[in-house]
C-alpha cells in the first residue's frame, strides 16, 4: 500500500464521514484512495482554503472529517486552520499537510512543523506507511481528546513510499451531532480571548501524554553510547545506519515532549538529532538547555536526507561503497516536457513569437517556460499570474503596454484566480488574462475541477464555464479561441492585448490525457523542401527530433495536433489529407 | 540484515511504477518486508524516473545509497548510464536497448544522446544483460508487455518464487491480460537464461 492510501485506509478505519483537498503532489491520491471507500463521501473543493472550512463544517456537524493538500497548500488554508486551532473541533478534524523536501515538484520546501507550533494545534509525523496507516486512525481521537484540529505531517517519501500495513477493523464511534456553542464558535475578539487559554490548557495536556507514551513517542533501547532523536522519515534512515544506538522516535511532535527528551538525553553519553529540513526540534531542545552534540550542522541546509547524508553525519563519513565511475561521461539530463498534442505548446509557441511578458503561474503550463519554449517571464504560487500582471503592466512603462499578460489554467484560475480577476476589473487593469481551459487540474494526474462536469468518482457534476464566470464578473471583452489554430489566436490575443482595458483570452481545447481523446494521424514531413530553420523543433514537442541535421518524427508519439505544421513557413511538414482517427 | 535492492529507471510513462509495485506484491507474497520509493507529479511529463525497490526480513528506509543496488533494470539505455552509479560492485544492469532522445532543442547537431552509449554501458557495468524487451514484447502483440519482459529478466536473480511472481501479476493486472502479462513474464524468464554471461 502507498503511503497516502494508508491514510485513507486510516482514516477510514477511524469511520471518517467527509473528505476534502486540493490537489498538490505529495498529496493528491489520498482523497483519491478515500474516494474507494463507498460510505465515506469525499469532494475536491476548489482551494485549500474551502476545503479545510468545508470540513471544519463538517466537523461541527458532529462527523469525522479529513482535508488534504501538499505544503504550501497550507498556506492558502492558514486562516482556517490558525482559528479554528481556537475553537476546537466537534467530530474529530485531521489536516494532512504533504510537504516536499528537496522539492520534488514544488516551488519551495517549507517545512510545515513550524505552522503545528505556530497555530498552537497538535501535530503527528508518521515514519513509514503503517504508521500513516495508525496514526491517521488515532489522530481523529486525538483531536477529540484534546478539542484540536490534528495536523498529520506527511512528506514526499512517507507519501510515495509503498510497504506493508496491518490493516486494522474500523473503531466504535458514534457522532455526537451538531452542538451549539456560540462563545466556542464565534471567533469575536472577546470570545477569542477566552478560547486563547483553553488553548493553553489544551496543549498542556497534549503535552502530558507526549511526555508518557511509549506508543507515540517509543524510546528504543539501544547502546548508552550514541542516543538520537528524530522524527518522520529520517527515523528510518537513523535505524538503517545505527541499528544499536538508542533511539527516541518522536510521533506526536506538537507539542514536543522535551521532559521525555530530557530523560533520554541523561541516558546516552551523546545525543544527536537527525530530522529532515528545519531543526525544529534541536531548537526547542537546546532553548531548553538540553545538550545536543549535533544536529542541524551535520546536515546540508537543504534538500532531503539518504542513507549517505545520515551516515556522514553519524558515522564521520560515508560507508564506503563502490560505485561506477563513469569518467568524464557527461550524461544529457532530461527535463519534463509539455505532452505531445499539449494544447497548451501553440500558446506558448505564440507567446515567444509575440515576445510577450508573460506572468505565469502553477500547473502543466509552468513547463512553458523551459527551453525551448522559454516563454513565461515568472511563476510564484496559484492564482498569482493575474495580479502579477496587473501590476507588472501598470507599472512596466511603455515598454509593456500591450506586452503584458497573465497566463493562467483553468484550475489554478477556479483555485485562487477569480479575486485577482476582480482586482484586475476594479482597478482598471489593461492586462492580458489567458486563462487555458482544459477541463482539468492536470499536472496532479488529471483531477476533475469545478469547470470539468465530474465528481472525484467520475459522476455527473454541475460544471461551471471558464468564460461566462469572467462575463459575470464584469469583464466586458471575453474572447474563446481554440488554441490549436495559432493564426486565429495570434489575432485575438493581438487585438486584447492592444485594448486599453481588462480582457480575458479563454483557450478551450480538453487536455489529451485527463478527457481520454484519441490521437489523430501523425504528421508528414517532407525533407526535400526543408530549409532546416528548426521552427518545427522549437515548438518543444517529444515527437519531434533533430536527426542528422533534420527533422526527425515520432509517429507513436506525434498526435497530429499540428502545432509544428503551422510554424513551418517552407511548408515541408503536414497533417495527412482526411483527418481522424490513427 | 540482509537487504535486496532494486532500482528500476526509465522515461515517464514505460511502466516503471506498474513493475516496481509487481515485485513488491512479489516479495510481500513471499513474506518479506518491502519499502519502495516512487515520483509524482512534475517529475512525470517526460522526464526521468525512477523507483527504488528494496526487499529483506526487515527494511528500515526507502531510499537506496548510491553504490548499493544489487539490480538496475533500465527501460531505456540514456536512463541506464543516468543510475549506473547506484549499482554496486557486482551489481547486474538488465538494460531494454531503447532510446528515447531528450527533448531537441534546435536542428544543429546535438540532439542529446549520448555518442557510443553501447560500449560505455558495456565497459561500466559491472554485468550487464541486453534484454531485448521490445522487440519481444511486440512479438507477443503488446508493447505494454515490455515490464513483464524485464521482471521475467530479473526474477531469477531474486529470492523469490514463480508462484510469488504469479500471484503479484494475478493481483496488479485484470483478469482478462493475466495470461498475457504471465506467458511475457515466463518468456523473460526463459531469454535471459540464454543470454546470461556465466
Amino acid at each position: 500500500m502507498l503511503g497516502n492510501e494508508a491514510v485513507a485506509r486510516g482514516a477510514w478505519e477511524a469511520r471518517v464521514a467527509f473528505g476534502s483537498g486540493y490537489p498538490g503532489t505529495p498529496s493528491t491520491e489520498i482523497l483519491e484512495a478515500l474516494a474507494r471507500y463507498e460510505d465515506v463521501q469525499v469532494q475536491w473543493a476548489p482551494n485549500e482554503k474551502v476545503g479545510y472550512e468545508v470540513a471544519m463544517g463538517a466537523s461541527l456537524a458532529g462527523v469525522r472529517s479529513l482535508v488534504t493538500m501538499k505544503h504550501v497548500g497550507l498556506n492558502v488554508a492558514a486562516d482556517p486552520l490558525f482559528s479554528s486551532s481556537y475553537m476546537g473541533v466537534g467530530g474529530g478534524l485531521v489536516v494532512v499537510s504533504a510537504d516536499d523536501p528537496g522539492m520534488h515538484s514544488s516551488q519551495d520546501e517549507q517545512d510545515n512543523r513550524a505552522i503545528a507550533r505556530a497555530a498552537k494545534v497538535l501535530m503527528v509525523e508518521p515514519s513509514d506507511v503503517e504508521e500513516s496507516r495508525w496514526m491517521t486512525r488515532e489522530a481523529f481521537a486525538l483531536s477529540e481528546r484534546f478539542d484540536s484540529p490534528v495536523l498529520l505531517r506527511m512528506t514526499t517519501r512517507v507519501c510515495h513510499q509503498t510497504g506493508v500495513v496491518r490493516l486494522g477493523d474500523r473503531v466504535e464511534w458514534a457522532s455526537k451531532g451538531y452542538l451549539k456553542n456560540i462563545p466556542k464558535y464565534v471567533m469575536l475578539p472577546s470570545h477569542a480571548r477566552e478560547r486563547r487559554h483553553k488553548v493553553e490548557e489544551r496543549l498542556a495536556a497534549a503535552r502530558a501524554l507526549a511526555e508518557e507514551s511509549d506508543l507515540w513517542n517509543p524510546i528504543l533501547p539501544g547502546s548508552p553510547e550514541v542516543g538520537i532523536v528524530t522524527s518522520g522519515v529520517a527515523f528510518g534512515y537513523v535505524r538503517e545506519v545505527m541499528p544499536r544506538a538508542s533511539i527516541l522516535k518522536v510521533g506526536l511532535s506538537h507539542p514536543i515532549p522535551l521532559e521525555r527528551i530530557r530523560r533520554f538525553a541523561a541516558s546516552v553519553e551523546r545525543l544527536y538529532v537527525v530530522e529532515e529540513l528545519e531543526p525544529y526540534l534541536e531548537e526547542a531542545m537546546r532553548a531548553a538547555g538540553i545538550v545536543v552534540h549535533g544536529g542541524r550542522e551535520l546536515f546540508p541546509y537543504t534538500g532531503e536526507l539518504n542513507l549517505p547524508l545520515v551516515e556522514k553525519a553519524l558515522l564521520g563519513a560515508p560507508r564506503s561503497r563502490v560505485t561506477v565511475d563513469l569518467g568524464d561521461v557527461q550524461v544529457p539530463t532530461r527535463p519534463p516536457t509539455l505532452c505531445p498534442g499539449c494544447s497548451h505548446r501553440g500558446i506558448f509557441t505564440l507567446f515567444r513569437e509575440m515576445k510577450l511578458r508573460v506572468m505565469g503561474d502553477i500547473g502543466c503550463y509552468t513547463l512553458g517556460a523551459l527551453k525551448p519554449l522559454a516563454a513565461m517571464d515568472s511563476c510564484m504560487c496559484m492564482g498569482a499570474s493575474v495580479g502579477m500582471a496587473e501590476g507588472l503592466e501598470k507599472f512596466g512603462g511603455p515598454k509593456e503596454k500591450g506586452k503584458t499578460v497573465g497566463v493562467i489554467g483553468d484550475s489554478t484560475f477556479f483555485h485562487s484566480g477569480i479575486p485577482a480577476l476582480i482586482d484586475m476589473i476594479v482597478n482598471r487593469s489593461a492586462a492580458t488574462l489567458v486563462i487555458l481551459d482544459n477541463r482539468w487540474t492536470a499536472m496532479t494526474g488529471g483531477q476533475p475541477h469545478p469547470g470539468t462536469g465530474k465528481d472525484i468518482r467520475g459522476n455527473d457534476a454541475p460544471q461551471l464555464n471558464v468564460a461566462e464566470v469572467c462575463r459575470a464578473l464584469g469583464v466586458k471583452r471575453v474572447r474563446e479561441v481554440n488554441p490549436y489554430d495559432l493564426e486565429a489566436t495570434r489575432k485575438v490575443l493581438e487585438e486584447e492585448l492592444a485594448a486599453p482595458e481588462v480582457s480575458v483570452v479563454v483557450a478551450v481545447a480538453p487536455c489529451l490525457l485527463g478527457s481520454r481523446i484519441p490521437k489523430g494521424r501523425p504528421v508528414e514531413i517532407h525533407l526535400e523542401t526543408c530549409d532546416r530553420c528548426g521552427a518545427c523543433v522549437r515548438v518543444g514537442c517529444m515527437a519531434l527530433h533533430e536527426k542528422d541535421g533534420f527533422p526527425d518524427l515520432d509517429p507513436d508519439l506525434c498526435t497530429g495536433c499540428g502545432v509544428c505544421v503551422q510554424v513551418c513557413e517552407s511548408g515541408s511538414l503536414s497533417l495527412p489529407a482526411g483527418r481522424g482517427e490513427a | 540484515m540482509e537487504i535486496t535492492n532494486v532500482l528500476f529507471a526509465g522515461v515517464g510513462g514505460q511502466g516503471i511504477l506498474t513493475s516496481s509495485r509487481v515485485l513488491a506484491l512479489a516479495a510481500v507474497d513471499a513474506g518479506l518486508d518491502v519499502k519502495m520509493s516512487e515520483v509524482h507529479g512534475m517529475a512525470q511529463r517526460g522526464g526521468n524516473v525512477d523507483t527504488h525497490v528494496r526487499i529483506g526480513k526487515e527494511v528500515p528506509s526507502s531510499l537506496i545509497p548510491p553504490g548499493g543496488a544489487h539490480f538496475l533494470v533500465a527501460f531505456e539505455k540514456l536512463e541506464a548510464v543516468r543510475n549506473l552509479h547506484f549499482l554496486g560492485p557486482r551489481g547486474t544492469a538488465f538494460v531494454s536497448p531503447l532510446e528515447i532522445p531528450p527533448l531537441t532543442q534546435s536542428l544543429k547537431k546535438d540532439s542529446g544522446y549520448l555518442p557510443g552509449i553501447d560500449r560505455i554501458l558495456e565497459e561500466k557495468a559491472p554485468r550487464l544483460v541486453w534484454v531485448d524487451a521490445v522487440r519481444m514484447a511486440k512479438e507477443e502483440g503488446d508493447i505494454r508487455m515490455v515490464n513483464l519482459i524485464l521482471l521475467g529478466a530479473l526474477s531469477r536473480h531474486l529470492p523469490l518464487t514463480p508462484e510469488n511472481w504469479e500471484a503479484a501479476i494475478r493481483k496488479r493486472f485484470p483478469k482478462k491480460i493475466q495470461e498475457a502479462c504471465l506467458k511475457a513474464f515466463r518468456r523473460g524468464v526463459t531469454d535471459v537464461a540464454q543470454n546470461q554471461p556465466s
